[in-house]
């Protein structure tokens, strides 16, 4: 999430045209503090039960209970799904860097 | 020896079976499925938002939607 943030401007074309969620199943209030802590420049949606992960396949059963695998999705301005990253390798530069040629290629 | 082998291959082979029911693997959508409509509670750095964020009201506008398992796990 970090790596999100610091790049935010470059991947996101500074929000211009995109709209960027992150999503898990912690409550709003969780996210808001710890979005807070972080300065982190992306909205949060909290999906409390996975119901919304299994609706797009990215639900997987723990053992502390249904979390969402970290997996990324662009969606065109036709509604339609444009990219996916799964797993989304949070720790790897090149998925940023995949990541923001989607969205240039999208976001045009 | 080839008997040994093969056995022991059914045997890992058994073992990966196990573990992959245990751990499921997430199923993504295919690129050019229609994107399922959400409406979920939104937080920012600035607190809880007052409104739901919905898919619909982003029509005409590229969203990023990344999954993530859980808050303060580094990713």
């Amino acid at each position: 999430m970090n790596a999100y943030r610091d790049q935010y401007a470059t991947i996101f074309n500074g929000g211009k045209g995109v709209a960027a969620f992150a999503v898990s199943v912690d409550p709003d209030t969780t996210l808001a503090s710890w979005a807070a802590e972080n300065r982190y420049p992306v909205t949060f949606l909290s999906d409390v039960g996975a119901d919304v992960g299994k609706k797009y396949g990215v639900a997987i059963e723990t053992r502390i209970g249904m979390l969402n695998a970290r997996v990324v999705y662009l969606i065109g301005p036709d509604g339609k799904i444009a990219h996916v990253m799964s797993p989304f390798r949070e720790t790897d530069p090149t998925a940023y860097q995949e990541l923001e040629a989607a969205v240039d290629r999208l976001a045009k | 020896m080839v008997k040994v082998t093969l056995a022991a291959l059914a045997l890992i082979g058994f073992a990966g079976h196990a573990t992959a029911q245990e751990r499921p693997q997430p199923k993504p959508l295919a690129v050019g499925a229609q994107a399922p409509a959400f409406s979920l509670p939104a937080a920012t750095k600035d607190g809880v938002s007052p409104k739901a964020a919905s898919l619909a009201d982003f029509r005409g506008q590229t969203v990023v939607l990344a999954f993530f398992p859980k808050a303060r796990t580094g990713g």
